[in-house]
């Protein structure tokens, strides 16, 4: 599939996000006051970043520490796993519809080393993990599955990322550049 | 309107985990992460001062973080690989550290995999790319192998979990 174009940001849109990677719940005030621009502006530019498909305002939890009290797994992951999909031709879209239908799919990429699927996965326990790759095998079109497990997090910026997606990018097509 | 109810003394050991009323409030930031405390507590029938302390008390105790995610090419990069290294006669993590030191490493990861030591990589143009690929291999003791893989499309970036402690 080809990658929609992606649409024009300028300085204020990542002097803004610089600001929100420091803390997203700021006030636009504050950020407007610093940057020199109305709170208007901040907000305009925020919603516009937001629909875009281009900046993400959500709550991150510590996955070390994402079971419940009581001790039993909630409904949220303790373990992250990575999975490379190696697709056979012509298949890379019907598998990629088959990791999207899963829940614990938590980022899903595709690299143009090959028809390639790259699949992040946010896991309750260990025996997800084979009861997700059982699933991912037996999607129609996989010619290969690697699985690995995240033993330790090294480094983590939740602050930059691929994010827009290609619907994102599609739906933003028509959108004009920041006056 | 919903009673207002107060912060009462919990039998949790402070800061380790999620109690109900966290549960609620992250709820209601995955819809808005910038919604009001006062918001929140109206929906949730609590006060917004109890809200916004647990929203502090989460954040500091690093349990939970509202975060800005931006598109890396909101920053200029233009390109993000995942990288991945295959590390012998030397231990993976000392390759990891040396890796996150870079500003253009978003993200560092020990696998169970073929290539131990896994990252997100964001470069300005092709020509950074090759040049920390070439480096990669030639500068890093331990490196013997380097798998690179240009992430094209993003077909899904739904962040909930995270490993907040690093």
């Amino acid at each position: 599939m080809d990658t929609p174009e992606f649409p024009t940001t300028d300085q204020l849109d990542r002097d803004i996000a610089v600001m929100l990677a420091q803390d997203a719940r700021l006030s636009f005030r504050k950020i407007a006051t610093d940057l020199g621009v109305t709170e208007g502006t901040v907000r305009g530019r925020v919603k516009r970043l937001q629909s875009a498909g281009l900046l993400k305002l959500v709550p991150i939890l510590d996955i070390d520490r994402t079971r419940d009290s009581s001790g039993t797994p909630g409904e949220i992951g303790q373990h992250m796993m990575f999975i490379t999909v190696k697709c056979a031709n012509g298949k890379l879209d019907s598998v990629r519809e088959g990791l999207l239908a899963m829940p614990q799919v938590s980022a899903l990429y595709d690299a143009n080393a090959a028809p390639r699927l790259v699949a992040v996965c946010i896991l309750p326990s260990l025996e997800d993990a084979a009861a997700v790759m059982n699933r991912v095998v037996a999607l129609d079109g996989v010619r290969e599955a690697d699985s690995e497990l995240v033993l330790q997090s090294i480094k983590y910026n939740a602050a930059i990322a691929p994010i827009a997606t290609v619907a994102d990018l599609q739906s933003s097509l028509g959108d004009t550049a920041p006056a | 309107m919903a009673i207002l109810s107060e912060d009462k003394p919990q039998r949790r050991l402070k800061g380790t985990s999620l109690d109900d009323t966290d549960r609620r409030i992250v709820d209601v930031l995955m819809r808005d992460g910038r919604a009001q405390s006062t918001t929140i507590g109206e929906e949730l029938g609590l006060s917004g001062n109890l809200v916004s302390n647990r929203i502090r008390a989460m954040d500091a105790a690093g349990l939970m973080r509202v975060v800005a995610v931006a598109d890396h090419r909101i920053h200029g990069y233009r390109l993000v690989a995942r990288i991945r290294l295959q590390v012998t006669g030397r231990p993976p993590i000392d390759v990891a550290h040396q890796l996150a030191q870079r500003e253009e490493v978003l993200s560092v990861h020990i696998t169970s995999g073929r290539y131990p030591v896994s990252c997100l990589y964001a470069f300005r143009n092709a020509r950074e790319m090759l040049e920390a690929v070439r480096q990669a291999t030639a500068d890093i003791p331990g490196v013997d192998d380097v798998d690179v893989e240009l992430i094209n499309n993003v077909y899904r970036y739904v962040p909930t979990v995270g490993p907040l402690g690093t």
